[in-house]
């Protein structure tokens, strides 16, 4: 099947930064899809070449199988881009500057008004219809951006810090949201500084850092890969010789209280007890701690999202 | 061609300006009646009359052509600096819309404006000055070519410019004065020999020349020339504005 987005060898250079040094990516038509990396990685470059807002210097970007620089018109209107910064508008009201969106895809005011008015309700902005952009709240202009994504109902959405700034009520409607769009067949591509939101919503995730993909795969098959999970015991006879049976094991002590680092604790945890036990230890509390997709996220890139 | 975007873009550009007509129609048409009444009713006891026409009639042709350049040239420019630096011009260059369609809204945006705007002079001529048009279709016809130029003018200047202080700074420095220079009150016959010279290398001379015989019938220089004059710097403008948007160096990265 033809993957919606394939990205292939892309380069960028600014005039004195190298941005992106060879991205390959490939999502698959319906995917709901992360691309998480920190500050300066390149996510945004990536993005704005593949709707033609920066020309590449190099590589293959493709949509649904077509060219985005010789067969724009195709691509560009498969594509909805919800932005990270917000539109500015002084003079027309939220319904005007939605008919102007649908009609830059070639969609007539007539035929777009159901979709306009379908929107403006669902996304809670329809008593303010006829407001301009400034009298809005920041929620709202959020929101707005995401209904101008998806004014000319595309197959594509990019969705570039979609939750950032919002409060934590609507930062969970637009996840349902999100969910029900993608259960309706849309392909989203997801750029977000909320690790967990990723980690949440997407089915698979590339990290990339400085201009290059670090790691790519679904967010559990990544933390099951790379992520280190956490067993601490406490156990109250700390006398018994237990230092020789737990060689095999990783693990730190402090006192009565053995932290164990490992990547599968459902395996190893019956294990370190049957030992524990078999030294004659009196085992008081087991914890276990999971490694999330954030955790894997500072190993391979030796700093949080946010620097 | 992307019809519905072309339409929709060009929409926007028009609305837009007769959103805040205040600012966009309002200012040229009460400065061409204070030209009118001051210049022209005290200068008139003065200069009676230049080519047999009495005076205050012969400045309005000249107030037409600034009136129409000035604001042809300053929609396309200040629309496509707004659109920068308000962050809507992705909206634009993410949407399946061509440069060519892109650059021929801004330049219809612009020709609408200039064109109101000279119409609104030419009315004002008739109404105050009891002035004859001689050519009418002609006047229309050239009112809406130098609008065309010089929107597509605007449209490269709103291109190159990255702030509101540069894109002022070209209009007041250039368009201004070469308008003043370009015999909106005079006739260069009255200058000294260096002047009338130098008027011909000033592109605005030939607009207001040609406006000036499409109404009164009177020129300084050949209509002809100012005719093709004006053809040209509309196609070439034209040609510029638009590669430029196409090869999109001030607009893109």
């Amino acid at each position: 099947m033809t993957p919606a987005i394939s990205i292939r060898n892309l380069k960028k250079s600014y005039e004195d930064t190298v941005a992106l040094k060879g991205i390959d990516m490939t999502i698959g038509d319906g995917e709901f899809f992360g691309l998480l990396g920190p500050n300066g990685a390149g996510k945004t470059t990536t993005i704005n070449i593949l709707t033609g807002l920066v020309r590449k210097n190099e590589g293959n970007t493709e949509i649904f199988g077509k060219d985005t620089v010789k067969d724009y018109r195709f691509t560009r209107s498969q594509v909805g881009i919800s932005a990270q910064e917000f539109t500015q508008d002084w003079f027309f009201p939220l319904d005007k500057l939605l008919y102007f969106q649908a009609g830059y895809y070639g969609i007539p005011k007539a035929k777009a008004k159901d979709r306009v008015d379908e929107l403006l309700s669902r996304l809670g902005l329809e008593e303010k219809r006829e407001s301009r952009l400034r009298q809005l709240s920041g929620g709202m202009k959020r929101r707005f951006q995401i209904a101008k994504a998806l004014v000319h109902d595309p197959r594509i959405l990019i969705l570039d810090e979609p939750t950032a700034g919002v409060d934590v009520e609507l930062r969970h409607e637009l996840w349902q949201y999100f969910r029900e769009l993608h259960q309706a067949g849309k392909t989203i591509l997801l750029t977000t500084h909320y690790i967990e939101e990723a980690e949440m919503l997407c089915e698979n995730v590339t990290i990339i850092d400085k201009g290059r993909v670090i790691t790519e795969g679904s967010p559990k098959a990544l933390t099951n890969q790379l992520g280190k999970a956490g067993i601490t015991i406490n156990v109250t006879d700390t006398e018994a010789d237990i230092e020789s049976c737990l060689k095999d094991f990783t693990y730190t002590r402090e006192d009565g209280r053995l932290h164990f680092t490992t990547q599968d604790p459902e395996e190893a945890m019956p294990e370190i007890i049957n030992v524990l036990t078999r030294q004659g230890c009196h085992i008081q509390r087991v914890e276990t701690t999971k490694s999330s997709l954030e955790d894997v996220f500072l190993s391979l890139t030796g700093k949080g999202i946010n620097e | 061609m992307n019809w519905v975007g072309l339409w929709t873009l060009t929409s926007r550009e028009v609305g837009r300006f007769f959103a805040v007509y205040r600012q966009t129609v309002i200012p040229g048409l009460s400065s061409s009646i204070l030209y009118i009444l001051i210049f022209g009713f005290t200068l008139e006891r003065r200069i009676s009359t230049i080519d047999g026409i009495p005076y205050t009639i012969f400045i309005i042709p000249g107030l037409i052509m600034m009136n129409t350049l000035t604001n042809a040239t300053s929609n396309s420019a200040s629309s496509m600096l707004q659109m920068k630096l308000l962050g809507q011009l992705p909206d634009l260059l993410q949407a399946p819309l061509s440069s060519l369609e892109i650059s021929l809204a801004y330049i219809i945006g612009g020709t609408v404006r200039g064109t109101v705007n000279g119409i609104l002079i030419l009315i004002v001529g008739i109404l105050i000055g009891d002035m004859p048009i001689n050519q009418p279709a002609a006047t229309l016809g050239f009112i809406i070519l130098v609008s065309w130029a010089f929107s597509s003018i605007g449209l490269l200047l709103g291109q190159m410019a990255d702030t509101w202080d540069r894109l002022s700074t070209m209009q007041n420095f250039f368009l201004t004065p070469l308008s003043f220079l370009g015999g909106i009150f005079y006739s260069i016959k009255m200058l000294p020999d260096w002047a009338q010279a130098a008027s011909f290398y000033n592109p605005i001379y030939y607009m207001i020349n040609g406006m000036r015989f499409t109404i009164l019938g009177v020129s300084d220089s050949s209509p002809i020339t100012s005719l093709i004059i004006a053809i040209l710097m509309t196609i070439g403008f034209s040609v510029a504005a638009i590669m430029l948007m196409e090869n999109g160096k001030k607009i893109k990265q």
